[in-house]
């Protein structure tokens, strides 16, 4: 873990709401699927922004936002050549064991995007299913990536891509045709997550889930971004998440 | 090279530069950027008596030039600092600076108790905005100021006793001057402002609080002339925070009056901060040509005097 002096390389907008942003950090980084950066916007936003990696091609680091606030507004308007701290690879990122090779992927909104670093680090050594949910179809993006998967299924919330449900609901009616996975990795909004790890109670099935919250410092110190554990104590989003087992977080 | 160390009533720093509590745990986190022994000091995470889960998220929020945040005391409790962070936070070489708060006098000089001898300095947190059993009703009125000090300085015989005051008072000053009768070897200043900020969509304050403590560059003007008119008020020495996020934000504290600084929410901005900080008072010594960086505390000058 550093803080790169990155150079912007690519700032566009890929959809509805969404940008891709690609920094060339100046040497080639080790990043484990699912892991984050903090990016520093500067000026007035003395907060960076928590955001999952994307893509890693040697020096260049690829993340996806979404118009949020005041700060993510204020990342998209900066071009090519602009320099930013960038604090990366933060958190513990997901790990798929060697006994575990059929993955299914749930993934909903901006979740898609570490969901995609997954895909990117197994495929080809994993049998891999993508169920993936969108608001809508201006919401849609990163299918590329997604075809990458042995099986790729993607919805919108009111059937203007897909079919007209969630990704959890996908993911339910193959399972329920008998395409059972060793593991679940999943990201998303706390709803997703909650509806997810019903099922894979129920379905008795290994669960992973990537959470996300408000940040300060990154690094596991200020205990601002704990979630609570179902043990009664709190874990760090950042540091010792953000990937927990979904059976030992409070969704 | 300026000498940068500090006497800071009777403990001495190697710089002046100290990480506020709250912002840096217990330092582990940060030795992994760079080697905390750096460091003039560490004001730990604010500990208690028994451990804290805290308060629910989100515990904090930004706002133009500055942050606020709940975060509710979240602590594995003193005992286990003792246990298992205090040797190593000793080991790395800078000054250990325990951040003690309580809901009891009792409370107060108990756990004080425990940390004498032990640490290099006990602070006292009577100025939690954001839990109700924080102390924070004895960070008000000069009276329970003094009371509460006078408890906690009687838990400690061998280590000096810092107490932290909030600005969110009728006079900080006077705060000052009653942590002062009360025994307080030092003062430090600004705890966090009170504030509120809402998130429009849904017609609710962002953190689940309600409130947080305000704090980061946009406060430092406030700070600045608290620690001003705290230094004018009392004879024990001043450590000043509130917004410093380089070497001449900590000049300007010094100053003012503070024999020492503290550095919080920069270190979230920037993790690397305080190295930079202390390289950087360093260099501003040498362009002014001044030897020891305590000649500078109190020189300020009113204008029309």
């Amino acid at each position: 873990m550093k803080d790169y002096l990155a150079t912007i390389v690519k700032n566009e907008q890929i959809a509805e709401n969404i940008y891709e942003i690609t920094f060339d950090v100046g040497e080639e980084v080790n990043v484990r699927a699912g892991q984050f950066g903090e990016i520093s916007v500067g000026g007035t936003h003395l907060l960076r922004r928590p955001i999952a990696i994307c893509k890693v091609e040697k020096n260049l680091v690829t993340y996806c936002y979404q118009l949020k606030g005041a700060g993510t507004r204020e990342l998209a308007t900066m071009g090519a050549g602009t320099r930013l701290n960038v604090l990366m690879p933060l958190g513990n990122g997901f790990f798929v064991e060697e006994n575990e090779p059929k993955i299914a992927l749930v993934a909903g909104g901006v979740g898609i995007f570490p969901i995609i670093s997954v895909l990117r680090e197994y495929a080809g050594k994993k049998q891999i299913s993508a169920y993936v949910g969108f608001r809508n179809k201006g919401a849609v993006c990163g299918l590329d990536e997604f075809k990458k998967a042995d099986k790729f299924v993607a919805v919108t919330d009111d059937g203007s891509f897909g079919e007209k449900m969630n990704s959890v609901q996908a993911f339910v009616a193959d399972l329920k045709n008998g395409n059972r996975p060793d593991v679940v990795l999943a990201c998303g909004p706390t709803p997703m997550l909650r509806a997810l790890k019903k099922v894979v109670e129920e379905e008795n099935l290994n669960c992973y889930v990537s959470l996300e919250e408000r940040m300060g410092c990154g690094l596991g110190a200020c205990v601002v971004c704990v979630c609570a554990l179902t043990n009664g104590k709190n874990a760090r989003v950042c540091k010792d998440g953000p990937v927990f087992n979904a059976l030992d977080v409070v969704l | 090279m300026a000498n940068l160390s500090v006497n800071l009533c009777g403990v001495e720093l190697k710089n002046p530069v100290i990480t506020a509590s709250g912002t840096f745990g217990f330092g582990r986190e940060f030795n992994e950027l760079y080697d905390i022994g750096v460091l003039g000091g560490v004001s730990t995470k604010g500990l208690t008596l028994e451990a804290r889960l805290g308060n629910p998220v989100p515990r904090i929020a930004e706002s133009r030039g500055v942050i606020l945040n709940a975060v509710g005391l979240q602590n594995p409790g003193v005992e286990y600092f003792l246990k298992k962070d205090l040797e190593w936070l000793k080991s790395t070489g800078t000054a250990v600076i325990a951040n003690v708060a309580g809901k009891t006098l009792d409370d107060y000089k108990n756990i004080c108790k425990k940390l004498d001898g032990k640490v290099d300095m006990v602070e006292l947190n009577i100025s939690c905005p954001n839990v109700k059993s924080g102390g924070m009703a004895f960070g008000i009125k000069p009276e329970t100021v003094e009371e509460v000090t006078r408890y906690a300085k009687s838990g400690l015989k061998r280590t000096p006793l810092m107490v932290k005051l909030s600005p969110n008072v009728e006079s900080i000053a006077a705060n000052a001057s009653a942590a002062e009768r009360g025994g307080a070897d030092c003062v430090s200043l600004i705890n966090t402002l009170t504030g509120m900020a809402i998130d429009i969509e849904r017609r609710r304050p962002i953190i689940a609080n309600n409130t947080g403590g305000v704090s980061g560059a946009g406060v430092k003007p406030i700070a600045v002339r608290m620690v001003y008119e705290v230094a004018q008020a009392v004879k024990i020495p001043v450590v000043g925070m509130g917004g410093i996020t380089c070497a001449e934000d900590a000049i300007e504290f010094l100053m003012a009056g503070a024999t020492a600084v503290q550095v919080g929410t920069a270190n979230f901005t920037d993790p690397l901060v305080c190295p930079k900080i202390i390289e950087g008072l360093n260099a501003w010594c040498d362009r002014h040509g001044i030897e020891n960086i305590s000649e500078l505390t109190g020189t300020l000058q009113l204008n029309g005097k």
